[in-house]
């Protein structure tokens, strides 16, 4: 059974969020306007955190883009009363939004904050609701909702790789999510992280790898390669 | 004579399993789709996927639009063109809420109400023509054609062609491009003055071992972006064991800065001073390209002229002028590290010194010094330097026979003053363009918009007056913006989706290439391509106007152009007959050609002396002067506007990867992803440096007043870390008072402080030089 | 017993059969106050979470808070009937029954603030069908229903005598009342039937009460948020449960008595010794919450020392210092001194206990929320009209239920009384 991860290059990324912009579309996220900005409601199943700081009158800023970790001890799931988000038995950390009760235990145990609310029923103002994905579900108010890896674009790809006998190769994997394929500076890598030559394997075996709190032991499946500095 | 290969083309060629899966798919559905396919996720058989363009900014990167049922519901990169490999910016991921804007315009429509008030009603496409038809006849029948003005966006492909064309036919020099001023390369000049082409210049990054940048902000604001994203990895990580190294020359710290190895926070203004005392360094110690320097370049070393006078070469301007410690204290840095960088710089060539210092007076001599760096070391029209990018050979357009009054109007002076003695280089003034329409002695007779919005874009003093002499105004544009809010008819253009065009490549990579534009679904609504109408509009004017424009379409028309690409038979794709070669083109969404030669010199050194000139005799003939010092990149003192005791600070506007000259602010989705490195959404702010907040006693997200000499707005304060403590950045794109209920009533509008004040050489306003005060609302 | 019973405890079974002015008025306050509640949570249910403060990173507050603040309150009731009977404290006697309504009442509405919480109500039988056991949770939904089941029980068994000398004797409601008593003829052997299950439920009912208070505190300290994981939280939410629920008792004694003129029950003894279990307890608070403090300023751990100074001196410092003044401060020097321990006295330290631990509710929820580990900024929260007009709502409610019960119950278990003049 494959392991689902991702690899993300800092050293080849420029946070210019196209893996942002390219989820919301993908993925059917509304946007929220500026008084729920405000208050932080916006939903963005990925997200580009800034990491800046002042050392000394010195700038060290950090941009680090951040999808669902796809953890393999996910806090998220073992506080789940109902049992709306699991654990697939590909790795993927799921979300069944008719489950979803939305108590909101999963987001404030998730120490990453990749779990967003549906404060209000989302909405697609005419006309942007013609540009819906088909095959992605449109959130109801009072769920919790996540990055899935675009579940959809996996499950797709493996029905017409199956239709045709045979297994998915490693090079229709890279790209295959949604901020994947938006890259431009083609820093993120998807697929199997139990097939040790594939990638995402290869890439998280780069001395620079590292995971974001690792410490906490929730084993995420997004791996990070540091940045350089000449 | 070596070959630069483009990587582009080894990929497509692939591994194995991909390539069989590829070669299969590529019979039945063609190459997009089989690569799309095969690299990027399976297209289900419900979706169809259209190439196109995007223009979102004026980049032009191919797209491929998913369509399903007639909706677009995902744009994304098309994979096979050359510059942008697959991959769209973010501000093309969200040209899905372009093209389904709720507040676009949906059919022409007439003013009602005053001028301004935004009161239309709808009228149809035959009336509307008939009443600007009428106008332009009047105008002719005259014989004061230039009497027409028409205000463009800048951005070239056969659109401009045409507009250019009908003004040259019709009879009106007033042909003005009006491009939004944040550009992130203002050295097209530079380039005219030294090699002899007006031109941005293209880049081989992937081969590079050192660039220095100067301002430009390189990973938010250059076009093509995603060409410079995918620049910037490569630069990184794209060679085994060779990490390239940037150093970023700004008084505040961009994203770009952030990523560089080096930021060096220099006082506004000096750039120029720091890239000619590098110059010193490498000249001092003999590190420069030695054989470039005497092959290939002009005015280096000093030399006499056919009159016996001697005139100082740069190589002694430099090595006389501008020690690191004469220039160190000025420009805020200490002169070990010029030293240093200087060395790096040289010695890990090929190096490329890039970037954009416009804003400021004289600010072309900085740039100028800047693109000489790249002389020195030997990056002209090499691996891993400047290359000049190739245009297409595209059939050209037939000839234009202006008649006696199209002729007697081109004689007159432009109304901007480009190419007078005022701006005796710029092709284009268009701040400018108010005070000539207020001063003119005849009033115009009618202004039309192509996507232009100068009160927004530029200071706007003079533009009400301006616009209250002009009897008629008309805009093109698909959206209602600051300055089409004052038209009296609007003809809405369709978007980038919805219409036929070709765009040639923006200078980035070299080798040629066309993309094309179609309608990737029907029209939404009731608009019209402005080729198309451009066409109607000639044809109804009659006579020499109406030959100058004999297609039948817009569609026609590029189809002639393109026919050119298949005719030079040298790119791809290539077939036996154009019917072929245009399905195939069609099918694949862009032609390119995959080599580019480096070392043509006929081709890239287009100066009076054949060579790369150090001393430009190309601004002797402008100026129509001698002296040395005005003709070799040189340093002043910045002339800052504002009474420095009054106003302390300097004001440093800058695009964000979310604005860069994008064609449209009403876009949720870049509102809500608006300002990065600050977590500010659907606002702007003003950066100030920590120790000067401090000292004004202001925190980070007080609400403040920032002044200048001609007006003041209300920001939030945010704190930026190193920022130059003289210096407050403020994020350009927010302050908008028209475009759509995303848009309207966010932040502020930084223009709004500027003095209108030019740099008479490059005819750019200086949206750098403006002195501002901070202080707690 | 008899009618005489009656008419020798007048001030209790006053309100049973008289419904004057003053009655009617304060009902209807309070009725009012709940209509506010009830269509402030209608408008929730309809328009979405989003009418409450609630935001990213803060994404639980006042109903969380409240939930928790009000099942403590009903542990005032636990402490007195269960753990004193056990110990076989006489002086309890008049109080236990006033003590075991609050228990019921309060804990009826601190359960259904959870609910008010949830995103998706219509979705809540999912907790039985889809139930997952894994989740502190679903451990807090059958724990506190065990614990309603069982306090129910532990109010309804022992008031069966005084029902049952209400069908024979009081004039009215005899249906309600005969059904109630269950058949109840107060022969020796269903007093020692009757006695064996009151003793029994005490003794079960304490290591439930423990449990429900530790269960919520570990839906907190079971995530590795900054100062909720803690080992500390399960006891320091009973000890502070125990600690909420006894001065929330012991004012409502003191009104009680007021009111309905108890001055003979409600004795300066009942509050000298109810005042000096809070006196232990204000003890046992500022040794939790030194502790806790202490050891997590000691280890300087950066997550945690960003809520730690958020709290001490950061935008929550007013409400930190605020809850130290009121839970130990005030209550402290009041508690301690025999003088100052009369009814007024224990009153003073036990509002300024009950509001005290609202505050810290509170700040251990909002604050860690605010500071989340990886750098998205700093959070806030300022609740809505919704949030206050439920939580004023709640309250009421539990007044209100406390109300109707007097009318129809009496408040002091007459027949122990009885028992042990007797």
């Amino acid at each position: 059974m494959p392991r689902w991860g991702m690899v993300i290059d800092l050293d080849k990324c420029t946070a210019c969020q196209a893996c942002t912009l390219a989820c919301q579309a993908e993925n059917n996220v509304p946007f929220s306007g500026p008084e729920q900005a405000a208050m932080g409601r916006s939903i963005h199943w990925h997200e580009v955190i800034a990491d800046v700081k002042d050392e000394h009158g010195e700038l060290h800023a950090r941009f680090i883009p951040r999808p669902c970790m796809h953890c393999e001890d996910p806090p998220c799931v073992t506080v789940c009363p109902v049992g709306a988000t699991y654990v697939d038995d590909e790795g993927l950390v799921r979300m069944d939004y008719d489950v979803c009760i939305g108590c909101r235990y999963c987001t404030t145990a998730c120490p990453y904050g990749i779990r967003y609310f549906n404060f209000y029923a989302p909405e697609f103002p005419e006309p942007y609701d013609q540009h819906l994905t088909p095959g992605v579900p449109v959130r109801p108010v009072g769920v919790v909702e996540k990055c899935s890896f675009c579940i959809h674009r996996l499950e797709r790809a493996k029905r017409e790789a199956a239709a045709k006998g045979r297994e998915l190769t490693d090079s229709e994997l890279v790209l295959l999510p949604a901020c994947n394929q938006a890259c431009p500076a083609s820093a993120r890598y998807f697929g199997d992280l139990d097939d040790p030559e594939s990638t995402v394997s290869r890439l998280a075996r780069n001395p620079r790898a590292f995971k974001l709190l690792e410490d906490l032991g929730t084993e995420p499946k997004v791996i990070y390669l540091g940045e350089e500095k000449n | 004579m070596t070959k630069l290969s483009r990587r582009m083309f080894l990929k497509l060629a692939g591994t194995g399993a991909a390539a069989t899966a590829l070669y299969a798919l590529k019979h039945k559905y063609g190459i997009l789709h089989a690569l799309v396919h095969t690299t990027q996720g399976p297209v289900l058989p419900e979706e169809t996927l259209v190439p196109g363009v995007c223009r979102m900014c004026p980049g032009g990167c191919g797209l491929v639009a998913r369509v399903v049922d007639g909706r677009v519901v995902k744009l994304d990169g098309n994979p096979l063109h050359p510059s942008n490999q697959g991959k769209l910016c973010p501000k093309g991921q969200a040209g899905l809420q372009a093209l389904y804007d709720p507040d676009r315009l949906h059919a022409p429509m007439r003013r009602t109400g005053e001028r301004g008030s935004r009161q239309w009603q709808t009228v149809t496409w035959d009336e509307a023509l008939s009443e600007v038809v009428a106008r332009l006849r009047d105008m002719r029948a005259a014989g004061h054609p230039e009497n027409l003005i028409f205000l463009h966006d800048g951005q070239g492909g056969p659109t401009a062609d045409l507009i250019a064309r009908f003004c040259q036919v019709f009879g009106t020099p007033n042909n003005v491009a009006a491009p939004h001023y944040y550009r992130a390369d203002g050295s097209p000049l530079a380039h005219l003055l030294t090699q002899g082409w007006a031109e941005h210049a293209a880049y081989d990054w992937e081969n590079t071992n050192y660039v220095i940048f100067f301002g430009g902000a390189f990973l938010e604001a250059w076009q093509p972006l995603p060409h410079s994203l995918r620049a910037y990895s490569r630069l990184r990580r794209g060679r085994p064991r060779v990490r390239a190294k940037i150093v970023q020359v700004e008084s505040r710290a961009s994203i770009t800065a952030t990523k560089a190895d080096e930021w060096l926070a220099v006082n506004p203004g000096t750039e120029g001073a720091l890239a000619l005392s590098i110059a010193h360094v490498i000249v001092r110690d003999e590190l420069y390209d030695a054989e470039f320097v005497s092959e290939h370049a002009f005015g280096f070393e000093d030399w006499t002229d056919a009159d016996g006078q001697t005139h100082t070469g740069f190589g002694t301007l430099v090595l006389r002028e501008y020690a690191p410690d004469n220039v160190a204290h000025e420009i805020g840095i200490p002169a070990e590290t010029i030293e240093r960088i200087a060395r790096e710089f040289a010695v890990a060539r090929p190096a490329i010194a890039a970037g954009d210092v416009s804003g400021c007076k004289d600010s072309l001599y900085a740039q100028w010094a800047i693109h000489c760096l790249n002389a020195l070391v030997g990056s002209i029209d090499a691996p891993g330097g400047v290359l000049r990018q190739r245009q297409p050979p595209l059939a050209d357009w037939p000839a234009v026979e202006p008649d006696e009054v199209a002729s007697n109007g081109l004689a007159q002076t432009r109304l901007d003053g480009a190419g007078t003695a005022r701006f005796p280089l710029a092709p284009d003034v268009a701040p400018a363009l108010a005070q000539g329409i207020v001063a003119a002695e005849q009033a115009p007779g009618a202004l039309f918009l192509y996507h232009a919005n100068p009160l927004y874009d530029y200071p706007t003093a003079g533009w009400d007056e301006a616009l209250a002499r002009i009897p008629l105004i008309v805009s093109f544009s698909p959206y209602l913006d600051e300055t089409s809010a004052h038209a009296d008819l609007l003809l809405p253009d369709c978007t980038f989706l919805e219409k036929w065009f070709y765009e040639p490549l923006a200078p980035s990579i070299g080798v040629p290439a066309v993309a094309l534009g179609r309608p990737v679904i029907e029209s939404l609504y009731d608009t019209r391509n402005t080729g198309d109408v451009l066409i109607a509009l000639a044809k109804a004017v009659g006579g020499s106007v109406d030959d100058a424009f004999p297609w039948a379409s817009f569609q026609t028309a590029i189809q002639n152009r393109i026919e050119g690409l298949f005719h030079a038979g040298q790119g791809l794709p290539m077939r036996d007959t154009f019917d072929e070669f245009w399905a195939e083109f069609k099918a694949r969404g862009v032609w390119y050609e995959p080599e580019y030669e480096v070392g043509q010199w006929n081709q890239v050194l287009i100066t009076p002396s054949g060579k790369f000139e150090f001393y430009s005799q190309t601004l002797r003939q402008a100026l129509g002067q001698d002296d040395d010092e005005k003709l070799l990149p040189h340093y002043q003192t910045p002339h800052f506007v504002g009474d420095e005791s009054a106003y302390p600070l300097h004001l440093v506007p800058f695009p964000l990867v979310t604005t860069g000259q994008r064609w449209s602010a009403n876009l949720p989705w870049l509102q809500e992803t608006y300002g990065l490195h600050m977590q500010a959404t659907w606002e702007n702010w003003v950066e100030l440096n920590p120790d000067t907040a401090h000292e004004l006693g202001i925190q980070d997200g007080d609400l403040v007043w920032v002044e200048s000499p001609v007006g003041r707005i209300q920001l939030r304060a945010r704190l930026w870390p190193g920022i130059n403590p003289h210096v407050v950045g403020i994020p350009e794109g927010q302050g908008h008072t028209a475009g759509g209920r995303y848009a309207e009533g966010y932040g502020a509008n930084p223009n709004a402080l500027l003095v209108l004040e030019f740099d008479e050489l490059s005819g750019e306003c200086t949206h750098r030089a403006t002195r501002i005060r901070v202080h707690k609302a | 017993m008899d009618s005489a019973a009656l008419d020798k405890h007048a001030p209790i079974y006053k309100p049973l059969w008289h419904t004057g002015r003053r009655f009617w008025v304060w009902v209807g306050i309070l009725v009012l106050i709940c209509a506010a509640g009830v269509g402030a949570y209608v408008y929730q249910l309809v328009t979405g979470l989003g009418v409450t403060g609630l935001n990213r990173p803060v994404l639980w507050s006042f109903y969380i808070i409240n939930c928790v603040f009000f099942i403590a309150i009903s542990y005032g009731g636990t402490m007195t009937s269960a753990i004193l009977r056990i110990t076989g404290a006489r002086w309890r006697l008049p109080i236990t029954r006033a003590a075991e309504v609050v228990t019921a009442c309060a804990l009826a509405i601190g359960a259904i603030n959870i609910v008010l919480d949830m995103g998706r109500p219509d979705r809540v039988l999912n907790m039985v069908l889809r139930g997952r056991f894994e989740s502190p949770i679903l451990w807090d939904f059958y724990a506190i229903m065990l614990y309603m089941v069982c306090s129910l029980a532990y109010l309804y068994i022992p008031m069966i005598p005084d029902i049952a000398n209400l069908r024979d004797s009081f004039s009215r409601r005899k249906r309600l009342y005969t059904f109630l008593a269950l058949g109840w003829n107060g022969s020796k052997k269903q007093m020692h039937r009757l006695e064996k299950a009151i003793d029994l439920l005490a003794v079960f009912i304490i290591p439930i009460a423990v449990l429900v208070h530790s269960v919520l505190a570990w839906l907190f300290s079971m995530t590795t948020q900054p100062m909720w994981h803690s080992e500390l939280m399960g006891p320091y939410f009973v000890m502070g449960a125990i600690y909420s629920g006894v001065a929330a008792l012991i004012v409502g004694l003191a009104v009680l008595r007021k009111v309905m003129h108890l001055e003979d029950y409600f004795q300066p003894t009942q509050f000298n010794n109810l005042g000096k279990l809070l006196f232990t307890l204000t003890l046992v608070w500022l040794y939790f919450t030194g502790a806790e403090y202490l050891t997590t300023w000691y280890g300087q751990e950066p997550a945690h020392m960003a809520v730690f100074y958020a709290k001490t001196s950061g935008e929550f410092a007013p409400f930190f210092w605020a809850q130290v003044i009121l839970c130990f401060v005030i209550p402290f020097p009041i508690l301690v001194s025999r003088r100052l321990r009369t009814i007024w006295g224990t009153v003073i330290a036990s509002t300024s206990v009950v509001i005290g631990m609202w505050l810290e509710r509170y700040l251990i929820i909002v604050p860690t929320l605010t500071r989340p580990r990886l750098p998205y900024g700093i959070g806030a929260y300022t609740p809505t009209w919704v949030e206050w007009a439920i939580m004023a709502a709640s309250a009421a409610a539990v007044i209100l239920l406390y109300t109707l019960f007097i009318k129809f119950f009496p408040i002091v278990s007459v027949w122990e009384l009885e028992e042990i003049e007797q």
